[in-house]
């Protein structure tokens, strides 16, 4: 078991050293992404609309949006660094296959690389945090209680990135769950509007996709809304579910 | 007995479809040894089985039959024991691109967790002795397929393993690279590592390999040194080949006789 851990955390440092070697190109997509969906959101439309009513609390648009980009932020750094990035690593560098014949085990090249999407993915989420601070819109201990949530958050939408990059023949083919997935969740889940503003049937629709849950969560942390329980239970489900079929589908592909 | 580093016990792998209709017998039933010291090649064309039979010694793929033993450790059941002392170069380029020359090296050493002072020295030594020292520094992307493939070698060695594993390290190559690998490959024999490699060169395998094992349509079809497969199996002095018409060339049998022979696929050569 420790072995495993040990191998598992020497793939882990393998993305580390691969991040700080081109810093300057993580820098710009990790960082300044989202710093760009704050500024158009919570500066720009957050200029026209000023108060909101959700879960019986009035608060600013612009706090809301702040805190929707964290989680927003969870799913762009998530499924693109496990969809593309695990497609690249698998079908061009061939990475795994590479690595999965030393004394590290597939399985735990898979588990590397889903720790390391969600660590960048939370380091991501955390920068937006840490704006929110500084404009005011959060605590600062908030953005301790956040980062479980942003792991676990961050490692569901990388185990659908990998997912994704599992099934898919072509690295074209990932734009099928990137527009039937993961912009409609951008959309309708809750990161730019309170989904009770939605018709009734399109709320139960929201609640099935995960970023719902984890805008609640986010929220709940941040601005202090009330906890949902069930965001915490969806949450956990679809995180396991992804990460056994990111798993799963790899495995499948690369093992015959 | 004396143990063998590599041990492969009734080897079978089948590959399936997704709807398991069809069933392909890639490698049926192999057995050999490879001892310390000792190069073993597997020879035979593509599709022979070649790749397959080292994906499942390498433990990447399970096999549907038969055990494969690294220093006494079955690769498949103990994965992490076994390959301690295995390194592999596979077929295809499987060279992490993000990551420069001496980089990759010390990366992949970290796999064995071999410490990073002493995976540097292993490393500059290995691509000293692979003539790769210019591009320490450089990008493997801007390397040539030649220095790429003595990349992947190198990589293959820097764990110093006792047992090495090469599908097919020659093919594609200018002769002066595969000339050099050649007698890096030797280099390793004489330090008593026992070396797995596939060809489908006859020439090569005769020149390098103590032991080959004729691989055809998945089955091993005779297992013995060069010389003695070629002195069992060809009776006469010469050959005699027609290589265009009314071109006729004698000469000395060799081992793609041998194949042709064990195959039954004479191909118009008298004297087989
Ligand atoms: N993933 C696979 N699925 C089904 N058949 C395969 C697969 N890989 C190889 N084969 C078949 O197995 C046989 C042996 O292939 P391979 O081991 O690649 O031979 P070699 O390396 O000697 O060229 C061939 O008939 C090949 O078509
Ligand atoms: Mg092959």
């Amino acid at each position: 078991m420790s072995d495993s851990l040990w191998n598992i955390q020497c793939v882990w440092k393998r993305y580390y050293v691969a991040f700080l070697k081109s810093l300057p190109y993580y820098l710009l997509t990790t960082f300044l992404e989202p710093i760009f969906y704050l500024l158009a959101f919570g500066i720009g439309v957050g200029t026209l609309v000023g108060n909101i009513h959700t879960q019986g609390r009035i608060l600013s648009y612009r706090s809301f949006v702040f805190s929707g980009i964290i989680a927003q932020t969870l799913l762009f750094q998530g499924f693109f660094e496990g969809g593309f990035g695990g497609f690249v690593r698998m079908y061009y560098q061939k990475i795994f296959q590479a690595i999965a014949i030393t004394p590290v085990t597939l399985s735990e090249v898979l588990w590397g690389e889903l720790l390391w999407d969600a660590t960048k993915a939370t380091v991501a989420a955390e920068v937006v945090g840490m704006i929110g601070v500084i404009a005011g819109h959060f605590y600062l201990e908030s953005l301790i209680t956040l980062i479980p949530v942003c792991f676990l958050g961050g490692m569901l939408f990388s185990a659908m990135g990998l997912a994704s990059a599992g099934y898919s023949r072509t690295i074209d083919e990932l734009s099928y769950p990137q527009y039937l997935l993961v912009f409609p969740m951008f959309l309708f889940c809750g990161v730019f509007y309170p989904i009770g503003n939605l018709p009734r049937i399109l709320q139960y629709i929201a609640w099935i996709f995960p970023l719902t849950a984890v805008n609640s969560l986010v929220r709940t942390l941040t601005l202090g809304l009330p906890f949902q329980f069930m965001a915490m239970g969806i949450m956990l489900a679809w995180t396991v579910i992804f990460v056994w079929i990111a798993r799963y589908s790899m495995i499948q592909r690369l093992v015959k | 007995m004396s143990q063998s580093p590599l041990t492969v016990i009734h080897l079978s792998k089948h590959y399936q479809n997704k709807k398991k209709s069809l069933i392909v017998e890639a490698v049926s039933d192999i057995s050999f040894q490879v001892y310390s010291g000792e190069c073993f090649g597997l020879l035979g064309p593509n599709g022979a089985g070649k790749s397959t039979s080292i994906q499942c010694i390498t433990g990447f793929f399970p096999p549907t039959s038969g055990q494969v033993l690294i220093e006494g450790y079955d690769v498949h059941r103990q994965p992490r024991q076994a390959r301690t002392r295995l390194g592999v170069c596979n077929q295809e380029e499987t060279l992490d691109t993000d990551f420069n020359v001496i980089d990759q090296l010390i990366l992949h050493a970290s796999y064995y967790r071999i410490a990073k002072r002493e995976a540097y020295q292993r490393s500059q030594k290995l691509l000293e002795q692979f003539g790769l020292m210019q591009y320490i520094q450089a990008n493997v992307e801007t390397l040539s397929g030649g220095m790429k493939r003595r990349l992947q070698v190198a990589r293959a060695l820097v764990s110093n393993p006792s047992v090495l594993v090469l599908d097919e390290p020659t093919t594609g190559l200018d002769p002066d690279v595969r000339r050099m690998l050649w007698d890096v490959l030797v280099a390793a024999r004489q330090k008593g590592v026992a070396i797995l490699l596939s060809t489908h060169y006859m020439e090569e395998a005769q020149r390098l390999c103590d032991r080959i094992a004729i691989l055809h349509l998945g089955k091993i079809l005779d297992i013995d040194s060069p010389d003695r497969l070629i002195s069992k199996h060809i009776i006469r002095e010469m050959v005699e080949e027609e290589v265009r018409p009314g071109v006729i060339w004698k000469r000395k049998p060799n081992l793609e006789d041998v194949y042709l022979k064990l195959t039954g696929s004479r191909l118009g050569i008298e004297g087989l």
